[in-house]
């Protein structure tokens, strides 16, 4: 699956698609915010990456993959992690926690003001 | 329609070989799904994590993908030469109110029996936990361990 592709000679960076896993999530609203967790086991928070880019959220992990071990048994399946997510517009960009804990990483989306419901008081004698 | 499309690579932001890219990139992750890595058998009442062994010259070491899974809820025994790793996967979402957007993880408890290849020393069995992931060390025994003879030839 490792196929590069050619510089067409313009401000392209050469991308390569490269065995990645895709690791498993769970999304849902809480007291107002969305929660996104994604389990991650075997990388630590420092080699985490989560990175937002206009719409789309990406989520990489590397992890620490035993080169020259003599297996008896592989079940698992050993590549760095990678997701990507689409954020909608009510969704904060500048307002996300994230928060790393047992290879499991927790993020914190808010929602944006301006989609918050608003109460109107109504006004009236 | 035509035109459309040569305007647009004029300005050199839009790309065939991008969409193309992007289409070959999400193939792959279709074959990627990992969600299937601890799926019980049709009778299992626990899940089965995924789990490697590598041999070393001294002893074998059995790691299994474990996120979320404090250490204190792993019971691990090994009785002759069969290790058995059991515990409780603890739901992180229970706070939430269940309105779930997506749900992929699984949580309950766990069960995973594994014979090793020769007796280890049951004694100094060392196990620990780091980032989501149980790492076993299980020394071999001394006396199952490959011995050289020397022979002296005269």
């Amino acid at each position: 699956m490792a196929t590069a592709t050619r510089n067409r000679g313009q401000n392209q960076e050469v991308q390569r698609t490269r065995p990645t896993v895709r690791p498993v999530s769970s999304i849902w609203q809480d007291d107002g915010t969305v929660k996104l967790m994604i389990e991650l086991p075997g990388v630590s928070r420092d080699s985490v990456d989560v990175r937002v880019e206009n719409d789309t959220l990406t989520i990489r992990g590397e992890r620490e993959i035993p080169e020259d071990a003599q297996f008896v048994i592989r079940e698992r399946r050993l590549a760095p992690y990678e997701r990507t997510y689409t954020l909608d517009d009510s969704i904060d960009r500048e307002n996300i926690e994230a928060h790393m804990e047992h290879g499991v990483l927790t993020l914190t989306l808010h929602l944006r003001d301006a989609v918050k419901p608003r109460k109107i008081q109504i006004q009236g004698g | 329609m035509a035109r459309d499309l040569m305007n647009r690579r004029s300005d050199m932001t839009w790309q065939p070989s991008t969409e193309l890219r992007r289409l070959q990139d999400e193939i792959n992750s279709l074959f990627n799904f990992e969600g299937w890595d601890f799926a019980p058998g049709l009778f299992d009442r626990n899940m089965a994590p995924a789990l490697d062994m590598v041999e070393n010259a001294d002893d074998f070491t059995v790691t299994v993908d474990l996120p979320g899974v404090n250490e204190k809820d792993v019971d691990l025994s090994v009785a002759e030469n069969v290790l058995t790793i059991k515990g409780e996967k603890k739901g992180q979402t229970e706070d939430g109110d269940g309105n779930f957007f997506r749900k992929e993880s699984w949580e309950g408890s766990f069960q995973r029996t594994v014979s090793l290849p020769q007796s280890v020393d049951a004694d100094n069995v060392k196990a620990h936990m780091k980032d989501g992931v149980l790492t076993v060390t299980l020394p071999k025994r001394e006396d199952a361990k490959p011995r050289k003879i020397s022979v002296d030839v005269k």
